[in-house]
């Protein structure tokens, strides 16, 4: 039925050009191309990115007509040549040739089938480990052939009520071994999905088992409840200490996306999640009222329990709904960012990246838009043993940026170093930037170079949160280091628990370039 | 394909010769002005400009349409409705959207500046050096008009980056520009590439005849180049940030309607900005967004300001342009009462203290005859108050009327389908509006016109959104036109029937032919993209259908949708008894049910294809939800057509069935994540809860959860077959649990129970319990069946073959096991 695919030239009408109007000048610079500038320093590569039958958010959604539907829900790497992928129609695919640049003769075996939604997949003790809906499994191939014949049930017992929201992610490897799953709230329950809860007695709230928790399976094979108050924790990783974070998405109780560390007997932000606080191995007690309509600093006065994330990604600016996180391991082989966090974005199709700092044994920091335009939206991200990172996309369901609606992109460092703020340092009475490439001193040195505000959230259980008590900041004084590589921003007025927002436009390299990215959101939790 | 396009300017006036005699010297005369004189410095009105200059229309109605986009009427006042003049942009925020210095330019000379502006200028009479200062004043006040954008709403589906309108896409831009639908009205670009389609045989026809033949036989208008409408040079006047906000809501500056709203994406909107905005991306001289206006730069110049906003008053701007806290102090005659041959005439040579419109001969004479024609007859009818309406608003420039208007000849080629499709051209260009007020529904129509229904995804056109206050009698004016206020019910048009057979007869004919171009409620044949039937029934009326079905060419003339009733009778004699009639009115009913109605067979076979999992070789395995098996299913299927599913939460098989196994499209790709149904049949409730249970004596009943009586699941295994065998354990036995079909249709299940190294002993004595219900019946030794048809037999290596037990849950069979290191147990279902 397809047919006439050859393009020719369209054609129109004379136009009626005034040439005149050439000799209205216009001013100003603009300030343009971004993903054009970004694939300078990181490339894309697309292994495969197709585009579905229908709108991502259709009821009778069908993939492409052809191929595999490799709508990328997990990965873990095998050795220099294979990258496993989990799907989220329940399969599991061993791509061979993926590293290849193009990559024109990719391979695909399927490893396993029959999962129940996995949203996860680690390679561990030489299997593979994913998440399904109800379970975490091992998948195990005994006779050699790269098909797993043993799904092998490592840990279950939580609450599945039959809701669509109660996803399941993980699992991933923390610094001792642990093995750590998080579980989405479910929302609006009813009929006979409420046989299936639990109910806290004081506060009624009802739920699945263990929904809203972050769950560490040890070693040896016993699960623990380790935090709560997540609403959909889609994105679990460790960071170079092996400690291990989530990020959760905007919603009810979530003023926007954020970043949290997964410790024992934190409480994030979902109410609901305390349905299990009565449960056998809760770590959270004692929880007799929650706050709700307060600003974050009132409300952790009033829930203890409560812990600010280590990280806000302030709505629209730094995304709409944080997913994986990806620690750069590779010692530099993915470019100047060694050691940080990234973070991937569904709704944006984008990825930012997270620089991370303790004050006071507590972690806090800050987030940077780091790369956009890819394909789709970014569910899953994994890098390379090459030091790239691949990137599984799939916007099913809700709704992204780009042309297609799943698949596998490789971002490659081209080994140009892009001029970006590398960290911000909280300090007793500012910040200090350290850049990827010297600053020039004049403008570098000028307040006018940057601005600055700050806000915060209301902690409530309605959809998201506005930024409240936001103030304009004063940059008292700027000075650089003398490598060049380090500003102090001395400023006036920091506020802790506040969003602190920077916008560097001024700043300029000393090769005459802007900032990649000129803002930069810094979560004060706690003036150092 | 090649559009000999400059052979086919419009020179030809042949067409003319067949109006009467009196307005053909008239007629000749402006078009050969129109020919000469429709250049740069004259207002430009699409459909005046398409239809009257060349005679289509008649010159009162181009008048007509003239008074009122030229907003003559906003200062002389009328209260006819149809003449309610166009007005120019609301100004309120004008300082951050437009640039000064553009702005500057266009008040100087707007014509010059903004070629084809509809806005007069109002400082023609006055000496340059005070023009200059009424111009610097102006621009100041208007420069101070400023406001903050808008904060756009995001969530899950809508998508809102950080500065997004700095970060447009050119290159997607411009297919946008070019593919939903702007260039129907502005200009394509001539490097724009689209894809080669077959011309329409009208088309095909045009590109081979010379202007004569052309103009005898009326195609004139259809060969003509349509114009189209200038925007004038956007880098100079937006920045991107402004012009990106104007895309996303043009009803905001413009509220008349004229141009629409495409209800964009922000990025969407950012991309075509961009690709408009292109020419000074190369060096890089525009874009800078305006600031919010500091209040010492608003103190500086407030003396200029406050002469630019009393000026604005004087020079009757505040008429046309909406300010915040202006009003209009000034009176003008109104329309009734205006001189047609006066010198004193706002269009001819410029008046102190009047606005001055550039226009040419043509353009005076039609405004003159509509003048003396509302002096004569101010109201008109609703067919003569509709066409104005659709003339003003440029309806044509999409939709063709009763033979007028349409997309434009050489415009066509950008109006794609979504994937290059051929199904003709009324499957990529808007619809015709022809009868439309008999085919459409009042309330639909309004739903498009609102920009809420879109039903046609296999276009790349979008139908643009018009604000309420230009279009709400819309609906109601085509169907009084149309003669489509007395529809006549369902029940007068459609011979009745009994439901449930007319339900089954209009299914069936759907397979037909519908399937092969239609979707419904959103399920199509792969590949098919075409108008959804779902909800058709609360689109179209009743009679509409019925006649379009009998004969479709009769009321779309070349529709690609063939007739199934020629000469009205029914190419399927087997349902129905081959009636006609009661066949339109079966696919009605059917089609008016939809959604509750089982899909047509052939889309069914087409999604089975998909999404039923068939074993072939193999067993197939699929976790999921069901309702029998709960929210830890695993469905198992066999080549041997005999199914199961196990409760793996509840260590139970809670089903079985024969024949076809599963849909697994809810599983595989619905958000929603619903239950898995099986699909074949012959199924039965197998007896369900846990196998075993180690009880403290007989009366201790029989545990109904899993995880109390000790249970915990353990996955399971694939052997080389691909049968699964599941694992778990319960206290200190570990349990194989193999379930597969027998030869005879059933299932055998086998249970191996180990001891497991190093666990506890538990004291109490393990039971199995093979089958219960409401009453068991004895069959045989070791063998019992109950009321719904299942029988269940047991073999053991050894001991006793139990006992049946009565209780509250019904009759349950018991066995004691005795467990040595490995005791294996199997059990038979037949049904």
């Amino acid at each position: 039925m397809v047919d006439h695919c050859e393009r020719v030239h369209g054609r129109h009408s004379r136009r009626l050009v005034a040439a005149f109007m050439l000799s209205v000048v216009c001013i100003a610079g603009a300030e343009f191309a971004v993903a054009a500038d970004e694939n300078n320093y990181y490339r894309l590569i697309s292994i495969t990115t197709p585009k579905a039958q229908t709108d991502s958010r259709s009821k009778t959604w069908k993939p492409a007509l052809d191929g595999l539907a490799l709508e990328v829900s997990g990965m873990t790497m095998l050795d220099d040549k294979r990258v496993a992928v989990a799907i989220r129609k329940g399969e599991v695919w061993m791509l061979d040739g993926a590293y290849d640049d193009p990559p024109n003769n990719v391979r695909y075996k399927r490893f396993a089938s029959a999962l129940h939604e996995p949203l996860g997949l680690l390679r561990h003790n030489d299997s593979l480990y994913t998440a399904q809906r109800t379970e975490l499994t091992q998948l195990k191939d005994t006779d050699g052939d790269d098909v797993a014949d043993e799904y092998l049930t490592v840990a279950k017992g939580w609450g599945v009520t039959g809701h669509y929201h109660e996803y399941a992610y993980g699992p991933k490897l923390d610094g001792d071994g642990n093995m750590w799953l998080t579980l989405n709230i479910g929302m609006g329950l009813k009929g006979k999905q409420l046989t299936r809860t639990v109910r806290d007695p004081i506060l009624g709230y009802q739920q699945g088992r263990w929904r809203g928790w972050g769950m560490k399976v040890t070693p040896s094979g016993t699960m623990v409840p380790v935090c709560a108050g997540m609403r959909s924790p889609c994105g679990i990783g460790v960071n170079a200490a092996g400690d291990m974070f989530y990020t959760d998405q905007q919603g009810n109780w979530v003023a926007t996306n954020s970043l949290h560390h997964m410790r024992a007997a934190a409480f994030f932000h979902h109410a609901e999640a305390l349905a299990s606080m009565t449960q056998p191995g809760s770590t959270i007690q004692g929880v007799t009222s929650v706050p709700n309509g307060a600003p974050l600093a009132q409300a952790m006065e009033q829930f203890p329990q409560l812990k600010p994330p280590a990280v806000w990604f302030p709505y629209k600016k730094m995304g709409q709904s944080a997913t994986d996180i990806m620690l750069d391991d590779s010692g530099g082989r993915f470019g100047p960012f060694a050691g940080q966090l990234f973070v991937g974005e569904f709704t944006q199709a984008s990825m930012s990246r997270v620089f991370l700092e303790q004050v006071d044994g507590e972690y806090q920091g800050a987030c940077f838009p780091f790369r956009s335009a890819f394909a789709s939206a970014v569910l899953r991200m994994a890098q390379g043993v090459d030091g790239s990172v691949f990137v599984g996309l799939t916007n099913r369901g809700w709704s992204s940026l780009g042309a297609s609606s799943y698949g596998l992109q490789r971002l490659v460092w081209t080994g140009k170093t892009p001029f970006e703020i590398k960290e911000m340092r909280a300090q007793s009475d500012g910040f200090e930037l350290v850049f990827t490439k010297p600053v020039e001193q004049r403008t570098a040195e000028d307040v006018q170079s940057y601005l600055m505000n700050s806000y915060t959230y209301l902690y409530h259980s309605t959809y998201g949160s506005d930024e409240i008590q936001k103030r304009d900041l004063t940059i008292v004084r700027s000075i650089v280091s003398d490598d060049g590589y380090r500003v102090q921003l001395q400023v006036d007025g920091l506020r802790e628990l506040f969003v602190h927002e920077l916008v560097a436009a001024g700043v300029r390299s000393r090769n005459d370039e802007p900032l990649l990215h000129r803002h930069a959101y810094y979560t004060l939790n706690q003036i150092p | 394909m090649h559009y000999r396009h400059h052979e086919m300017l419009p020179r030809s006036v042949k067409k003319e010769f067949k109006l009467n005699t009196r307005l053909m010297v008239a007629t000749i005369i402006c078009l050969l002005l129109a020919w000469t004189r429709a250049s740069a410095d004259t207002p430009f009105v699409s459909g005046f400009d398409r239809f009257a200059r060349h005679g289509d229309v008649e010159s009162a109605v181009g008048g007509r349409l003239l008074l009122s986009e030229l907003s003559c009427t906003a200062c002389h006042l009328t209260d006819v409705q149809d003449l309610q003049p166009k007005g120019g942009p609301n100004l309120d925020g004008a300082g951050n959207r437009v640039q000064t210095e553009w702005l500057k330019k266009f008040l100087l000379s707007p014509q010059t500046t903004r070629n084809g502006t509809t806005m007069p200028d109002v400082l023609a009479s006055l000496p340059e050096e005070q023009k200059m200062q009424a111009v610097n004043a102006l621009s100041a006040f208007i420069d101070s008009l400023r406001q903050p954008y808008p904060q756009l709403k995001a969530n899950g589906a809508t998508p809102v980056p950080l500065e997004f309108w700095k970060h447009g896409s050119v290159k997607h831009g411009s297919t946008l520009y070019h593919q939903i639908g702007c260039v129907a009205c502005h200009d394509p670009d001539d490097d724009y590439e689209v894809v080669k389609i077959k011309p329409s045989p009208i088309d095909q026809l045009l590109e081979h005849l010379e202007p004569d033949d052309i103009a005898e036989m009326g195609l004139t208008s259809t060969a003509r180049r349509v114009k189209s409408v200038p925007y004038g040079n956007l880098p100079a006047k937006y920045t991107y940030k402004s012009l990106t906000f104007f895309l996303l809501n043009p009803e905001k500056v413009r509220p008349s309607g004229r141009m629409p709203n495409f209800q964009l994406a922000a990025v969407d909107a950012a991309d075509i900005s961009a690709y408009l905005m292109r020419s000074v991306r190369d060096n890089a001289t525009a874009g800078k967004s305006k600031s919010i206006r500091s209040s010492e730069a608003a103190k500086d110049d407030s003396e200029l300001v406050a002469r630019g906003r009393k000026l604005f008053v004087e020079f009757r701007c505040v008429s046309c342009h909406s300010v915040t806290g202006l009003q209009p102090t000034q009176s003008s005659k109104p329309l009734a009462g205006l001189q047609t041959n006066t010198d004193a005439s706002c269009f001819n040579s410029p008046q102190p203290d009047r606005p001055h419109y550039e226009l040419d001969e043509f353009s005076r004479n039609s405004v003159i005859a509509a003048l003396t024609g509302v002096q004569r007859s101010p109201r008109k009818d609703a067919s003569e108050a509709l066409h104005l309406r659709i003339l003003q608003l440029n309806c044509l420039a999409c939709h063709e009327r009763n033979k007028q208007g349409g997309v434009g000849r050489f415009r066509k080629p950008y109006f794609e389908t979504v994937g290059n499709i051929d199904i003709g051209d009324e499957g990529r260009l808007p619809p015709p509006l022809t009868g439309v007020g008999q085919k459409l529904k009042v309330p639909w129509m309004q739903n498009v016109i609102d920009g809420k229904a879109a039903v046609r995804p296999h276009m790349h056109f979008r139908m643009p959104q018009f604000p309420k206050s230009a279009t709400q009698d819309l609906p109601t004016l085509f169907n009084q036109t149309d003669g489509g206020t007395e529809q006549p019910s369902e029940q007068t048009v459609f011979t009745a029937g009994s439901k449930s057979e007319m339900m089954e007869a209009g299914r069936r004919l759907m397979d037909v032919g519908c399937v092969q171009c239609h979707s419904f409620r959103g399920h199509a044949l792969p590949g098919t993209v075409g108008t959804d039937l779902g909800g058709i029934a609360n689109r179209v009326n009743p009679k509409w259908f019925r006649d379009f079905l009998l004969d479709p060419a009769a009321l779309k003339p070349r529709t690609r949708m063939p007739t199934f009733f020629p000469n009205g009778s029914s190419q399927n004699r087997d349902l129905l008894e081959g009636d006609t009639q009661k066949q339109i009115a079966a696919m009605w009913t059917y089609l008016r049910e939809l959604n509750s109605q089982q899909l047509p067979e052939k889309i069914v076979h087409a999604r089975n294809q998909n999404y039923e999992l068939t074993p072939s070789d193999r067993p197939v395995v699929l976790r999921t939800f069901m309702k029998t098996a709960g929210t830890h299913a695993i469905a198992v299927g066999f080549p041997r057509k005999v199914h199961f599913a196990f409760d793996a939460e509840q260590i139970s098989l809670a089903q079985a069935w024969r024949g076809r196994f599963l849909d697994a499209e809810g599983t595989w790709f619905v958000r929603f994540a619903p239950p898995a149904d099986p699909i074949g049949k012959e199924h039965i409730r197998t007896p369900g809860g846990v196998p075993f249970a180690a009880l403290t004596g007989p009366l201790q009943p029989w545990p109904t959860d899993a995880e109390t009586a000790g249970y915990q699941f353990a996955g399971y295994r694939l052997n080389e077959n691909g049968v699964p065998t599941f694992l778990y354990r319960i206290h200190q036995f570990n349990v194989e649990d193999r379930i597969q079909p027998t030869d005879d249709g059933g299932l055998v299940r086998r249970f191996i129970l180990r001891i497991r190294e190093g666990s506890p002993d538990v004291a109490d004595q393990l039971y199995i319990r093979p089958h219960f219900g409401s009453a068991l019946m004895f069959e045989q030794a070791g063998e019992y069946s109950n009321n719904d048809g299942l029988t269940v037999s047991v073999s053991l290596q050894s001991g006793s073959a139990g006992e049946l037990r009565n209780n509250q849950a019904g009759t349950e069979w018991l066995i004691p096991l005795e467990v040595k290191s490995k005791t294996q147990v199997e059990v038979k279902y037949s049904w």
